[in-house]
């Protein structure tokens, strides 16, 4: 299988008032083409950050600061061969200009956004929306040096003008007969009419695959899905997701899936990475990371959910808070440490990638990988001072239980 | 009314905002100098100096620094002759003075008087008329709503300034004008005993004895604005009644007009004094147009001096000039306190604006 | 409901509330003391003259029947004839209507061109020095009296242009047009462009102020939207995103405020009217004020209010229109 994306080292800061704030810290990591890659995390792990900075949409005060993204794409790789943005076939998105990863939107990776109904402008028809990306691809595509930002200018002038000639309007027929198809592709019914409506006229699921379906105007070769189904009802999440598995079927595109529920993934994804504080602190295929689990923050995630089936224990939540991504308060341990149940004194190191088996799929940023966890090495409990203790202390275990690092192939 | 958590959020804002810290220094500036106007104006406001003595008269004389050469050409001994003169400008005048010898500063200085007075009463009764109705109209709802604050946007229907003429057109000849106030400091002066107490008291003692209030245009001020205030307190009403701590108050059976009073009033008032301080800024620009069309009862004004200098601006332009500086500082700095305020209490409110 | 019925409902509306302009009007000339009889008359006229007077005014029906009178007059679009001249009120208001209507279209115009970029700017550029400039700027626009702007602004141009008319309106913009059509002369354009140069800046800077301050409060908002995110997301151009998208969802909402914010537009016509000698209606209703011709007073302040109403029933059905949301619900 080839890699379509390889993200090396990326570092994306926001320069605040407040400080500096690290949100996404040296994540490395790569996605096969044609895969549903899930990544996971809480509020705050800089996963959408990450997914911002892929398509670069970061704005000030933030800035992508240090790594590479590689991007396979040989037809771009032979048109900048000259220039250091180029690997073989891959091209690194962060050497190219602006204006070359603007013309990267839409044609090569497109987003879909948590809230539909917040992503889609209110007072513009669904029909126009979707054919705007519709018509950004076919003039991206239209001009043979595709890089080439200049011929697909479309300035104020060529606005204002627009409001008066037809023909100097950014959207055109064949675009929002297009958007209609689109529509259709994605099962909303009567895709006409509904073109020609505005988004609150919409319900919250269809107004998803309304998203859905502008995402694949373009026809792009990787989309990226930021909590798609977050702000739906469950039964709603379903189809959507259906809708999401037949699509990539269909065009083969590779899916990066943005989500905190840990049943999306099972549901969807092939290979899955888990991020923490801004990095990847474990991935793998679907099988490695949920049946063995090495970081104790995966155990801690998979401990949480509620079993259906199985006699009714007591839910492990993972003890404390997400941690501050301020610079100067972000500490030179491995980050984790203070929430960790298996801290022992090597973690007072930041611990590098670290293989888990030797067919390197499936890492993790954790000495556990290599070293046992025995309670002699464990750092004391109040090491990093009190943590908020358990409410019945009496009933808290004294190691954990279901999920142990165990032993490893 | 004002919680600590809001005592502490003005605090913040005023700290972090340079704006709002200038404002607020120029208000107080402003407030210190029409109190205090006796003591501060070099000479009396409405003293004239014409004669055709040229060594008596003190007509048209320009600020300090300002002096300016012109010529003239008068007939001497029968012939025409053009002269060249310096006008220099005398240091006991240090903004210069008007066509009818008055020094600009001690104007200047009564003239906030007005202003503030005007300003501060006009609101004031605009809430008092407004506030209360606002309530009523939001409180109640329903019909009672609908047909008061029917009748209040009709109000609405007449710009601000239009009605203001209008109005002031109607009560011009009524026997409610003008409201002469005693000033405390001269007579304080002129006071045999007391005299002796009041510093640079020779100097107060020869300044004007009471200020010309002009009642009608502060009436008018307040006619055309009270229902921007009618409107934010009807808003306020009807968030208010849907609380929980109204609807415990009812049930335990009091009366409408005691939960008015203790409940709705006290928590509708931040975005009323958000407002009030927005519309002092355009009651005082709304004064000053009237004055400068001659519709005041006084003329000890900022826009009836500038009204005086237009005749004379190409010329002898600080004499309009000033006044509109002073006009233009107070409304900033009663713009920028506005701003401090809704920055630090963050409702969103809409006001009129000035001319 | 569809935009017609919405319509339908504002101006019906709008009429109630015009009915009110008018009562109210009327009432306030009963509100004047002063007699309009003793105006009209000869001080030393006899009370058989003052009787005929005061039958000829009308002043002797009961007031109902003088309502009547007042509003079948209205409805023909009879304002009365004036107290001083006897001429026709209507006449000669609608007479001095067109430079009033070109003064503050011109001012409108020149506002809306000035500070639409201008906010649109300061938002781009926040917190940068153009950003201050701005904001500095549009505080002191609508912190300066307008009358006084005005004389400000006559002064240099006298010091510095030169003698420029700075007072009064040859040649009306109608005159102006016809001249340049019919016998291709442009001067009447150029008469009429010099004396309205310098009223209708001095009517426009409060609005250009309050205009850039609402842009750039509402850009900011509205940039900070995540719709804005995603349609950038789908690779449209920056240009399309900006004023497609996010200056129109500014505007809309601003459009209300704007209609709110012509009536002041009206007063300071007035002023500005006074100061630069423009034969308007607002110069005028100072003038009969003066002169105290309760007739023509209250025309004026009739069509004023009767156009205001209009003009905000206008800008309704323009925000109607743009907001889907208003009309759909």
């Amino acid at each position: 299988m080839t890699d379509i994306l390889r993200i090396d080292g990326l570092k994306t800061r926001f320069f605040t008032d407040n400080g500096q704030v690290n949100a996404v810290e040296d994540l490395d990591v790569r996605i096969e083409d044609g895969e549903v890659f899930g990544i996971v995390g809480e509020s705050g792990s800089g996963k959408s950050v990450m997914a911002l900075s892929i398509i670069d949409l970061i704005e000030q005060p933030g800035r992508i600061t240090d790594g590479e993204i590689w991007f396979r794409a040989p037809d771009i790789a032979d048109e900048l061969v000259e220039t250091d943005a180029v690997d073989g076939d891959y091209v690194d998105l962060r050497a190219m200009s602006p204006e070359q990863r603007g013309l990267l939107r839409g044609s090569r990776f497109s987003m879909i956004f948590q809230d539909p109904m917040s992503s889609f402008n209110p007072s513009i028809t669904v029909g126009e929306q979707i054919a705007e990306a519709v018509e950004a691809q076919r003039r991206a595509r239209s001009n043979p040096r595709s890089l080439d930002a200049k011929s697909q200018h479309y300035g104020l002038t060529d606005y204002l003008l627009g409001g008066v000639l037809s023909s100097k309007r950014y959207v055109s027929e064949p675009s929002l007969d297009r958007a209609i198809e689109l529509l259709e592709l994605v099962g909303i019914p009567d895709p006409a009419e509904r073109a020609e409506e505005y988004p609150h006229e919409y319900s919250g699921g269809m107004l998803q695959r309304a998203m859905i379906a502008q995402a694949l105007a373009g026809e792009p070769d990787v989309l990226i899905a930021d909590e798609p189904t977050t702000a739906l009802d469950v039964t709603i999440q379903a189809q959507v997701l259906d809708l999401l598995a037949e699509l990539q079927t269909e065009t083969g595109m590779t899916i990066l899936l943005i989500t905190h529920n840990l049943g999306v993934v099972a549901r969807m994804c092939d290979r899955v990475g888990v991020m923490y504080a801004g990095e990847i602190v474990e991935r793998g295929t679907l099988g490695d990371v949920f049946d063995n689990p090495v970081h104790p923050y995966t155990q801690g995630l998979l401990g949480s959910i509620p079993d259906l089936q199985g006699v009714a224990e007591r839910l492990q939540p993972i003890e404390g808070n997400v941690p501050s991504l301020l610079d100067h308060e972000m500490p030179d341990r491995c980050y984790f440490a203070d929430r960790c149940p298996k801290a022992m004194e090597e973690c007072l190191e930041h611990p590098p990638e670290l293989a888990v088996n030797d067919r390197g799929q499936h890492a993790t940023r954790c000495y556990l990988a290599e070293t046992e966890y025995t309670a002699a090495k464990a750092l004391p409990t109040d090491y990093f001072g009190a943590t908020e203790a358990p409410a019945e202390a009496d009933t808290a275990p004294e190691e954990p239980t279901a999920t142990d690092g165990g032993d490893h192939q | 009314m004002i919680s600590k958590r809001l005592k502490q959020s003005l605090r913040s804002e005023l700290r972090t905002s340079l704006m709002a810290k200038i404002g607020l220094v120029l208000i107080l500036l402003i407030l210190i100098v029409a109190m205090f106007a006796p003591f501060l104006a070099p000479h009396h406001p409405t003293e004239t100096r014409v004669s055709d003595d040229p060594e008596v008269d003190k007509t048209d004389l320009p600020p300090i620094g300002m002096g300016y050469e012109t010529s003239e050409t008068r007939l001497v001994d029968g012939e025409m002759q053009t002269v060249e003169t310096t006008i220099e400008p005398d240091h006991s005048f240090i903004l210069g003075t008007n066509t009818l010898g008055q020094d600009i500063l001690s104007r200047l200085m009564y003239g906030a008087r007005v202003s503030v007075l005007v300003g501060v009463l006009g609101a004031l009764l605009a809430t008092a008329i407004g506030v209360p109705y606002g309530l009523t109209a939001g409180y109640f709802g329903d019909r009672i709503d609908d047909s008061l604050m029917r009748g209040a946007d009709m109000m609405l229907a007449f710009p601000s300034l239009v009605l203001a003429i209008a109005l002031v057109g109607v009560f011009r000849d009524t026997d409610f004008h003008t409201q002469q106030i005693p000033d405390p400091f001269v007579l304080a002066a002129r006071h045999d005993t007391l005299g002796s107490f009041v510093p640079r008291g020779e100097h107060v003692a020869a300044m004007p004895a009471s200020i010309t209030f002009p009642v009608t245009v502060t009436l008018v001020v307040a006619l055309v604005n009270w229902v921007w205030f009618a409107r934010v307190a009807r808003g306020e009403a009807m968030a208010i009644r849907q609380e929980e701590y109204v609807k415990a108050a009812k049930s335990v059976g009091a009366s409408n007009a005691t939960i008015i009073r203790q409940h709705v009033l006290p928590n509708s008032l931040t975005p009323v004094i958000v407002l009030a301080t927005i519309q002092v800024a355009a009651i005082i620009l709304l004064e000053s147009a009237l004055s400068y069309l001659g519709f005041s009862e006084t003329t000890l004004t900022w826009g009836y001096d500038i009204q005086q200098g237009q005749s004379a601006a190409a010329t002898y332009w600080w004499i309009a000039f000033m006044p509109g500086m002073a006009i233009v500082i107070a409304v900033i700095s009663i713009n920028l306190l506005g701003d401090w305020l809704r920055d630090a209490l963050d409702p969103s409110i809409e006001g009129e604006g000035g001319v | 409901m569809g935009l017609g019925k919405f319509l339908i409902k504002r101006t019906i509306q709008g009429v109630i509330v015009i009915w009110g302009v008018v009562t109210i009007t009327f009432f306030l000339r009963f509100l004047t003391p002063g007699d309009p009889v003793s105006a009209l008359t000869p001080p030393d006229a006899g009370p058989e003259v003052r009787e005929r007077m005061a039958e000829n005014l009308g002043l002797n029906d009961p007031i109902h029947i003088q309502y009547a009178d007042y509003i079948t007059d209205l409805l023909m679009l009879d304002l009365g004839t004036s107290m001083r001249t006897g001429r026709s009120a209507s006449i000669m208001i609608l007479a001095r209507l067109p430079a009033t209507l070109e003064l503050a279209l011109a001012a409108t115009i020149i506002s809306m061109i000035i500070a639409i970029p201008l906010g649109v700017i300061s938002a781009r550029r926040r917190h940068q020095k153009s950003d201050y400039a701005a904001t500095m700027f549009s505080l002191l626009g609508i912190s300066t009296p307008n009358f006084w702007l005005g004389i400000m602004l006559i002064i240099l141009v006298a010091v510095v242009v030169g003698p420029i008319p700075t007072g009064g309106r040859d040649v009306s913009f109608w005159e102006a047009t016809v001249m340049l059509f019919l016998e291709a002369n442009p001067r009447g354009f150029g008469n009429w462009a010099i004396h309205i140069f310098l009223p209708a800046i001095t009517l426009g800077t409060y609005f250009t102020a309050l205009l850039t301050r609402l842009t750039r409060s509402g850009m900011l908002e509205e940039l900070g939207k995540t719709y804005v995110e995603a349609t950038r997301a789908k690779g449209l151009p920056e240009t399309l995103v900006l004023y497609k998208h996010v200056l129109r969802n500014t505007l809309i909402p601003i459009i209300t405020v704007l209609g709110l914010q012509l009536g002041t537009l009206i007063g300071g016509a007035v002023i500005t009217e006074e100061v630069f000698s423009w034969p308007g209606i607002g110069s005028f209703l100072i003038q009969q004020i003066a002169y105290r011709d309760w007739v023509l007073i209250q025309g004026i302040l009739i069509v004023i209010g009767v156009g205001f109403v209009v003009i905000n029933i206008i800008v309704d059905a323009m925000y109607a229109k743009l907001n889907p949301k208003v009309v759909t619900e």
